[in-house]
């Protein structure tokens, strides 16, 4: 008949309509800057910025800002690096992310969506490290205070969770690591927080961030040629 | 061709999980059977550009995966479900097909539809709401069939999709394959031999790496014939006759 009506078209339109889920306006706003929706989507499935987590990060830091005004030694500026390393090695990656190797085989790329995500979790982070620092008053030489020795501890475990492909890896070496540099400090000044006050520590911290940067991005690389 | 492999290894430590594998498979149901640990899972995966190959060459729809470009056009044409399929248990069906749809880069006006499109397929279409935690293993293996085909993939790689699927659903599925297979590459890794007898147009059988057998179902089962070979159809007596004389053959060059 002419005008015979196709009702599976007819139901897959009203399905479609019904059963999808309507981005809200954050998803929206972040599809548009990235120019991918699905990176947009992917980006607010990160582990460590849900809001479990978000609490968790913004309860540690606030301690330590309790602990600044109380003892007047900046443990804020210690804290913030471990809990941002932390929230990097756990954005994405086998184990973490439970459709990873699904997610791996997409066209948006999953070294893009780890960009995307550990860029995130560290913007949070140093919000979340700034605020605290501002509100115990040791706001000034924030920059080269911890945000320098931040981006190290978090590119240090970025990049132990990439080559080891384990993210509880990518935390202990970043937290470790902070742990070495920070005790280095403390016994080599007697203060405790020498390893973000002491400024000719801060070229080391952006080569280390160089170079560890580099072992990710080498890390989640598939090679060109295969023979 | 969609798929074109040869020499294809992959190496884990010591151990060569895919030994010098060459293939090549158009259009069609594809089936790859092999026991546990065969190396059927790793293929499938490189063929995913999950893993990377050790050496060899591969060529998938006509384009090399080893670079960005390609690759990505690869992925936007690929369907993979894999054998341990991982998923968001507070995502609802839809929300989890219509994820991996946009990852895929689906153009976002035709995404909506795509996806009830898939998930009716699968016959999921009274739990398109229902959250992923509250699903049988059935269903979720269905939900990870309709994201795998979501996209009209025009290269559908599937590791064990029958696993958890009763009866009934398996019958369907086996229909599904039938016709995705008309337009495109379909490759089905198992271990259950009656899948690969009631859709494959072609079989290659995996041993230790290796590909030990390559034909029709029906030249496999022909292998069983007469040759005393365990198993209660006539395509498992074929399986178990090459399984057997390749071992055997390994052996002795050994």
């Amino acid at each position: 008949m002419k005008d015979e009506v196709d009702l599976d078209r007819v139901w897959l339109g009203v399905a479609a309509e019904v059963w999808r889920r309507r981005p809200g306006p954050v998803e929206r706003a972040v599809g548009r800057a990235l120019r991918s929706p699905g990176l947009a989507r992917a980006l607010l499935k990160t582990p460590s910025l849900l809001l479990g987590w978000v609490i968790a990060s913004a309860v540690v830091v606030s301690v330590g800002w309790a602990a600044t005004l109380t003892t007047g030694t900046p443990y804020v500026p210690l804290l913030a690096p471990a809990v941002a390393g932390a929230g990097i090695a756990y954005a994405y990656g086998p184990g973490i992310d439970p459709a990873w190797e699904l997610a791996a085989s997409m066209a948006v790329s999953d070294r893009m969506v780890l960009l995307v995500r550990a860029l995130a979790v560290f913007g949070l982070n140093a919000a979340l490290g700034l605020a605290a620092s501002a509100a115990s008053g040791t706001a000034a030489a924030l920059t080269f205070g911890w945000l320098v020795p931040m981006a190290a501890v978090c590119t240090l475990a970025l990049a132990a969770a990439t080559v080891s492909r384990s993210a509880n890896v990518g935390v202990a070496a970043g937290l470790a690591g902070w742990a070495l540099v920070v005790m280095g400090g403390w016994s080599a000044t007697g203060s405790l927080v020498a390893a973000v006050t002491v400024t000719s520590l801060m070229v080391p911290y952006l080569l280390f961030a160089a170079v560890c940067g580099a072992v990710a991005w080498y890390a989640t690389r598939i090679p060109r040629r295969t023979t | 061709m969609n798929v074109e492999l040869a020499d294809l290894t992959r190496r884990f430590g010591r151990t060569r999980a895919v030994d010098a594998v060459s293939l090549r498979a158009g259009p069609g149901v594809f089936g790859l059977l092999g026991p546990n640990g065969a190396g059927k899972t790793s293929l499938l995966r490189m063929m995913a550009t999950v893993l990377t190959p050790t050496s060899g060459r591969m060529r998938l729809l006509g384009r090399d995966p080893g670079a960005f470009p390609q690759r990505r056009e690869i992925r936007r044409r690929l369907g993979y479900l894999p054998q341990n399929l991982g998923y968001y248990p507070g995502f609802t069906v839809f929300e989890f097909v219509e994820y991996f749809a946009l990852l895929k880069e689906m153009p976002p006006g035709q995404v909506s539809r795509a996806v009830a499109a898939a998930v009716e397929r699968v016959g999921l279409g009274d739990r398109a709401r229902a959250k992923l935690r509250t699903l049988s293993g059935g269903m979720l293996r269905r939900a990870g069939i309709a994201q795998a085909i979501v996209n009209d993939p025009e290269l559908l790689l599937l590791d064990e999709p029958t696993a958890g699927l009763d009866p009934e659903q398996r019958v369907a599925f086996r229909a599904l394959l039938r016709e995705v297979g008309q337009r495109a590459a379909v490759v089905v890794s198992t271990h259950l031999v009656e899948d690969v007898g009631a859709v494959c147009a072609e079989v290659a059988l995996m041993d230790a790496g290796r590909i030990v057998f390559h034909g029709t179902p029906a030249e496999l089962t022909a292998r069983g014939e007469d040759s005393g070979a365990a198993g209660d159809a006539p395509l498992e007596r074929g399986y178990s006759a090459v399984l057997s004389a390749s071992r055997t053959a390994a052996v002795a060059r050994s």
